[in-house]
Order: structure tokens, then C-alpha cells, then sequence
């Protein structure tokens, strides 16, 4: 995909930046815009909280699409499944069909999707940020004690528990299962939201 | 030397008034803070302006000598704006203030941002106008 009318911007949400994101992009030799973002402010803008995430922006600007999960495949881990082979026919029928997409999404009904911020999750955006900030002064202890401020305010944020988890390699796989297991059934990823003719299943 | 975090911004700020709780600084720190420039009118970004008398000392602004000072605290208490301290390091981060997230939330106006590209080049969303953009944020972890 890409062409002269479309752009993929991906954005590394990664506190190391190139260092650990680079090596990435260098093997999906990357042709579209590869950014770097040690702060998570992309995820703080837009209210994501979790990897990976798409968002469809049209020529104006306005944001038609809203997606965790943009998996282009499904993943499964043992009995655990996560991900979705359905996004990319989502974008390839927006980029055919512009606004007459039957996945382009009303503001309203977007709103809906990242609206869901209260006063504590708010908070927890600024104190991961302060914690980002420490991590990469090199001042562990505080990036510690304010990314767990961060977990404990916002407990849903994947983010936040995986970018900390990734400093104790050891233990992230362990912790993974057990923070997907706790969720009992719900989703890890809200299900893509399908339209009838495509006569795909949520 | 305080340090505010805000956004993807990080600004050092070399003097503010001595104060056990709030945090006060220059008018023309708040802008480099969030963009907020403080007129008569009030503290404007853009077409939007919150009211603030200079008049009187407030909440708000306090004059000492022929300085003014604004306070980013209590600007944020009355934007319900979010932020945590670190008073050992006198470092303060501060959430997104609500009502500049209103376009997004109810018009579904994509917010800009500008993050570097491998080579450290920043790069803007609002450079892709015109052209359909897929987002997409993945991590190395």
C-alpha cells in the first residue's frame, strides 16, 4: 500500500527510541514515514492504550477511523488468542472508497471510542510522562515509582504496564498472561466494529 | 531550576516566585510551557481566551514589583487540568488541558503532532494534508 495519496506514518511507542525500535523498521524495510516516540505522546494525544493501534485520517484532516488491535493477522499463544486479519481490508476498501467506505465512522460514534477519559486516567498520562522523563535521565527509582503511579491510576492502559514490564525481560511473558487472563472474558482489543455487507463477524 | 512537562514538550524555566504548593511563572514561560499567551483580555490560544483579571491578585496572576506571574496550577485547577509532582527534583508534568481535546472528541478533528523520524527531522501530521494517512503505533516491546 502507500502511493501518492496515501501515507502510513508508523510511530514507535518505545522509551529507547532507535535503539530498540530501529532495528525494526530496518527489517520490514520500511518505505513510509518511521517516527520515533519516547514520550507515548501519540497514545497521550489520542487516547490509545494499547499497541498496535490505527487511526484513519482523511484528506481534511478528520479522523474517520478509530481501531485498536490493527493486527494484519490474528496471534494465538498457547489457548490465548489476540489480533485481527480484518483491518487491512478495512483500509483497502477506505482507500478505493474514500467517505462512501461503508468503515468510515461518524464523528459521533468516534467520540464515543476516545471520549472514555476521567480524571484519573488523565492523571496517569502525566505521570507516565514524568516517569519517561526519569527513564531517560537514567534516574530508575523515580521512572519506577511513577510509572507504577501511572499503572495503579489507570490500570486498563497496556502501555503503561508493558513499556515498564520491558525493563525486567524475565518476567514481562509471565506478567502478560496473567494481566490477559484477569480480564475474564473481556476483549483485549474492542472488537472491530464490522458493517453488515462485508458479512464479517464482531 | 524547574522543569515542566508538558505534551512532548520538556521546558526548563530558570525563575519562578517562591511558593510551598503552586507553581508560578513568567507570562512569557506559559507560553513556552503550552502556547497560552496571557493578554489583556485573558490567557488566549488561538480563538480561545479564559478570562483572567490582572487587576487584583488571584488565584491566578500575582504582581510583585513590576513582574507578573501566572500560575500554572492554578490554571490547571480551573482548565481540570491533571498533573503530578516531583517535588525532590522540582519537576512537574501536566496532563493535556480538556478543552483543547474538544475538536478532537466531538468534531473528530485528528490532533497534530510533531515527533522526529529516524534521523531526529521532525515530522508533522499537518504535513500530510490532502492525502489520506493510516496512523499506526506499534513498540518494540
Amino acid at each position: 500500500m502507500g502511493g501518492e495519496n496515501f501515507e502510513i506514518i508508523a510511530v514507535a511507542e518505545d522509551t529507547e527510541g532507535e535503539a530498540v525500535a530501529g532495528k525494526f523498521y530496518d527489517a520490514a524495510k520500511a518505505t513510509y514515514t518511521t517516527l520515533i516516540d519516547t514520550q507515548h505522546t501519540l497514545s497521550s494525544l489520542y487516547g490509545m492504550v494499547n499497541v498496535p493501534t490505527g487511526v484513519l485520517i482523511d484528506e481534511e484532516g478528520t479522523v474517520v477511523r478509530f481501531d485498536e488491535g490493527a493486527y494484519s493477522r490474528m496471534y494465538k499463544a498457547g489457548a490465548l488468542e489476540f489480533g485481527s486479519d480484518e483491518y487491512l481490508p478495512i483500509v483497502k476498501d477506505w482507500l478505493i472508497n474514500g467517505a462512501d467506505s461503508p468503515y468510515v465512522k461518524p464523528a459521533g460514534e468516534l467520540s464515543a471510542l476516545v471520549a472514555k477519559r476521567t480524571a484519573s486516567e488523565a492523571k496517569a498520562d502525566a505521570a507516565f510522562r514524568l516517569g519517561s522523563f526519569f527513564e531517560l535521565r537514567g534516574d530508575e527509582e523515580r521512572a519506577k515509582k511513577y510509572w507504577q503511579q501511572a499503572q495503579q491510576l489507570h490500570p486498563e492502559s497496556w502501555n503503561y504496564h508493558r513499556q515498564d514490564w520491558s525493563y525486567d525481560p524475565a518476567e514481562a511473558g509471565a506478567k502478560w498472561i496473567q494481566k490477559f487472563r484477569a480480564l475474564d472474558g473481556k476483549p483485549y482489543y474492542e472488537p472491530l466494529a464490522l458493517p453488515e455487507s462485508s458479512g464479517g463477524q464482531n | 531550576m524547574t522543569t515542566v512537562l508538558y505534551l512532548s514538550r520538556t521546558v526548563e524555566i530558570e525563575s519562578t516566585l517562591a511558593d510551598p504548593s503552586d507553581l508560578w511563572v513568567t507570562p512569557d514561560d506559559l507560553t513556552r510551557v503550552n502556547d497560552f499567551v496571557l493578554k489583556p483580555e485573558g490567557a488566549c490560544l488561538d480563538d480561545l481566551c479564559v478570562p483572567v483579571n490582572q487587576e487584583f491578585d488571584s488565584d491566578l496572576v500575582v504582581t510583585r514589583g513590576a513582574i507578573k506571574w501566572f500560575s500554572l496550577t492554578g490554571f490547571a485547577a480551573l482548565m481540570g487540568q491533571e498533573f503530578v509532582v516531583d517535588r525532590d527534583t522540582d519537576t512537574w508534568s501536566f496532563g493535556s488541558i480538556p478543552i483543547t481535546r474538544s475538536s478532537y472528541i466531538q468534531q473528530a478533528v485528528a490532533p497534530d503532532f510533531t515527533l522526529p523520524d529516524r534521523d531526529g527531522n521532525p515530522i508533522s501530521l499537518k504535513d500530510f494534508r490532502g492525502r489520506k494517512v493510516m496512523i499506526l503505533s506499534w513498540a518494540s516491546w
